[in-house]
């Protein structure tokens, strides 16, 4: 082998990653042109308190586009991500001012993302029943029991958390980083890329040996984990719990991950795309307040972009095969 | 010779109940590139799968370095060094090339993909067969061939002591089968036991050692491949007794053509020639996927398709849509008949009716009792049993058949189009269905019988057109249709037909 070519070899991770860009290029670009349309608009952006303020409002939908993606690349979906953000709501407002505190409720509604991730797995996978439907049955088990545990708004993030978290700190804007570079960590185990082969082939893969039912409950619980985060988000910014504060994520986060170029069909995306793609309806959002939009008009666009998104690729391609 | 990797003994494997593999043995061994041939059918793929333990035997036994497993697992079977290469490939698109091959056995580090390691060792299978591709290039962006490449350099990966090849060479370059064949000598030297399966002759009398023929379930030949010429591997492949299962018909006279097409591209297809005669069975024949379907569909309107010129029934051009078909007097009755031939959950004589609901109705709405008349006159003239308001998913698949075939008749269709009508067939039901098809020629109607069952093609039809890679590479005329002479055109083995 000559040096070149082992330089190459070497440096395969990096040009793998590079590859993986091609296919959202598009989306960068319009994202790119949002961003600055936002900073024309409001200058205030470039500076700490300007990002902060920013990633806060985009955190939590970047967390739950993330939990949607995941398991959309393993061929299933989840119609329960807006009530598993809302059960992780209402679980750090129950529990932090109590006896167990902070990092008691940091622990409870990990775990119960966790748990209730996992087993939306494993009676998708293991009993081969359509994810849609175990789903949806699953959004109303949890919206109910977010209900029963608290029944109307209330309880109580203590402020200094909440402070920490959602004040005027780049807290939220970290947090982005730190989990974009776990899901970079957990794509280069091998559990992590199996998620793509298991969701394209899965009889291909497990004759190749790839652990796919695991790696496929290991996606739910995983999306499961990010929601109930997302929900602890989302009450440390208002300072308490709603029981149905997640309703909308639901399907945002499938939009989301349809703009960020992932498919219905399993194995189709990737989560720089989903990411870029929640940036975008966050940015959107902002911009058309500061153009003057009224918000119902914010729905009509974005519902217009992501078709529009959708369909560009195909009448692309048509037009090209002809 | 050395003691085999694997056997199977006398192994066993049936499905709902249809015997697939009746008491077959086979033994892999070192140094040895072994061909298992057989026509489609036959069994050669459930075969493979219970030697890698995808599929577990009804009865025998396999054994692995002369121990006897009773059911071996896929996993069980990577651990003993058994690598398969499938025939449909199981490679993930958005990953690239070396993220494939080691998918399932990625070099770690910490837990991690030991991407250096990856890049290194996928560097050194990709050379073996020849991918001079970048390893991050995604196996989307390759075309067929070279992802068959891939698919044998993810084998390879796992450094396996038994290579299992599922007709490897069928989307590969002749070069790239070059470079193939190479390896498998390479391989053979250092000791793999291969196993390779292929529809080429020409290849297995080039490369193999020892050939196992499969016929019907069952072992027709177990022997070293010397003294063995191509003509005599096609007769232990098809030789077999017709019995009474096709009855006697007398070629008839009428030859007029209602279908006459030249050029026809579609697909897979380029620039094929056909002509469909008024009063004959037309066969459609050929290995599976050489392009039959594509070449019905596009007759049917159901797919795009282009033509140089085109007639049909006097009407010149290709019909645009499914509705000008049948308008034109052409129908079409799918291979896959529980998808796309009925509607398994409505009953019998609501499926017969379906193409015909405009035909019937009064005025605007359905009248159920003419609708009633013409369903049980179906039922007679098509011998379908039993109570008409049943749904069709309790019929025997031979039945559900002829509801599929009923369900033309009330147009009076000239030009019928058949995909392999007998798949799954009953033994009786094929009888009558061969019945049937003969009448529908001697009322004068043409018929066109895409098969896989090459008998079926030799003793009811008038001519056969074989399909080999898009292409119609022969047709055979009356007095020249012989099981030998499809298989021989179908598979490319032209001096062949030495005996007729």
């Amino acid at each position: 082998m000559s040096a070149v070519e082992g330089k190459a070899t070497s440096a395969l991770y990096w040009r793998v990653q590079l590859q993986r860009n091609r296919g959202v290029r598009p989306l960068f670009i319009v994202v790119a042109a949002f961003v600055a349309l936002y900073i024309y608009l409001f200058p205030g952006l470039v500076s700490v308190s300007g990002i902060s303020k920013f990633a806060q409002s985009w955190l939590p939908l970047a967390l739950v586009s993330m939990a949607q993606a995941i398991l959309m690349l393993t061929g299933g979906i989840s119609l329960a991500i807006g009530a598993t953000v809302s059960l992780g709501a209402v679980i750090a407002a129950t529990t932090m001012t109590g006896p167990l505190g902070v990092p008691g409720g940091i622990v409870l509604v990990a775990a119960a993302g966790l748990a209730f991730g996992a087993i939306c797995g494993v009676i998708v996978v293991r009993l081969r029943l359509p994810a849609i439907v175990v789903t949806l049955a699953a959004s109303f088990i949890v919206g109910g029991a977010a209900l029963l545990i608290l029944p109307r708004p209330g309880g109580a993030i203590p402020a200094w958390f909440s402070d920490l978290l959602a004040g005027n700190t780049p807290t939220a804007a970290i947090l982005v980083i730190v989990v974009m570079l776990l899901w970079k960590l957990y794509l280069a185990t091998p559990l992590g890329l199996s998620l793509y082969a298991a969701g394209e082939n899965p009889v291909g893969a497990y004759r190749g040996g790839v652990p796919v039912d695991i790696a496929r409950i290991a996606a739910y619980a995983i999306s499961g984990l990010l929601s109930t985060g997302a929900g602890l988000f989302v009450a440390a910014q208002t300072g308490s719990g709603d029981p149905v504060i997640g309703t909308a994520f639901t399907l945002n986060s499938i939009a989301a991950a349809v703009l960020g170029g992932v498919g219905f069909l399993g194995g189709k995306g990737t989560m720089r795309g989903v990411i870029a793609a929640s940036l975008l309806l966050s940015v959107m959002i902002n911009v058309m307040f500061f153009l003057g939009f009224p918000p119902v008009a914010q729905y009509v666009a974005q519902g217009l972009i992501i078709i529009g998104a959708v369909a560009l690729p195909e009448i692309t391609g048509r037009w090209r095969r002809r | 010779m050395p003691a085999p990797i694997v056997e199977a003994r006398g192994v066993s494997k049936s499905f709902f109940g249809n015997p697939v593999l009746n008491e077959v043995s086979i033994t892999l061994a070192p140094g040895r590139i072994h061909a298992l041939l057989g026509e489609n059918g036959a069994g050669k793929s459930t075969l493979i799968n219970l030697l890698s333990g995808a599929l577990v035997p009804d009865g025998g036994t396999i054994e692995v370095d002369g121990q006897s497993r009773k059911s071996l697992t896929p996993s069980d079977a990577r651990k003993a060094g058994i690598a398969v290469v499938q025939q449909e490939l199981s490679l993930t698109s958005q990953l690239s090339i070396a993220e494939n091959i080691g998918l399932g056995a990625y070099p770690r580090r910490r837990g991690l993909i030991n991407y250096p390691r990856l890049a290194q060792r996928a560097r050194e299978v990709c050379d073996l067969v020849g991918l001079d591709e970048t390893l991050a290039t995604p196996v989307a962006d390759l075309p067929l061939g070279r992802r068959q490449m891939v698919e044998i350099a993810k084998a390879l990966f796992r450094e396996p002591r038994v290579l299992i090849l599922d007709e490897p060479t069928s989307s590969l370059s002749a070069h790239e089968a070059d470079t193939l064949t190479e390896l498998l000598r390479k391989l053979r030297t250092s000791g793999t036991a291969v196993l390779y399966i292929s529809h080429r002759l020409h290849e297995v009398m080039r490369l193999c050692d020892y050939v196992t023929v499969l016929k019907d379930g069952t072992v027709t030949a177990d022997r070293p491949l010397e003294g063995v010429d191509a003509a005599g591997l096609v007769r232990l492949m098809v030789g077999r007794d017709p019995g009474d299962l096709f009855p006697a018909w007398t070629p008839v006279d009428e030859r007029e053509p209602i279908v006459s097409v030249s050029g026809f591209s579609s697909g897979p297809l380029s620039d094929i020639d056909i002509e469909i005669r008024r009063g004959e069975v037309l066969g459609i024949g050929g290995l599976v996927g050489q392009g039959q379907d594509d070449l019905l569909l596009g007759l049917y309107g159901a797919l795009p398709a282009s033509v140089r010129s085109a007639s049909f029934n006097g009407r010149p051009g290709l019909p645009a849509s499914v509705p000008k078909a049948n308008a034109l007097g052409l129908a079409y009755v799918p291979a896959d008949r529980k998808r796309e031939g009925l509607h398994l959950i409505h009953t019998i004589a609501w499926n017969m009716m379906l193409p015909g609901f405009g035909r019937v109705r009064g005025l605007s709405l359905r009248n159920r009792d003419k609708e009633r008349a013409l369903a049980s006159e179906l039922a007679d003239r098509l011998d379908i049993k039993g109570d008409l308001t049943r749904q069709v998913q309790a019929l025997s698949g031979g039945n559900q058949q002829k509801v599929a075939l009923a369900k033309w008749m009330p147009s009076d269709p000239p030009i019928l189009l058949l995909n392999d009508p007998t798949r799954g067939v009953d033994v009786e039901t094929k009888r009558e269905i061969y019945l049937l098809l003969r009448r529908f020629a001697g009322e004068g109607r043409a018929v066109v019988l895409s098969s896989s069952d090459t008998p079926e093609l030799v003793h009811i039809c008038d001519r056969v057109a074989v399909m080999r890679e898009g292409r119609i590479v022969r047709t055979l005329e009356q007095g020249t249709i012989s099981e030998e002479a499809i298989v021989a055109a179908a598979m490319g083995a032209e001096p062949a037909r030495a005996a007729a």
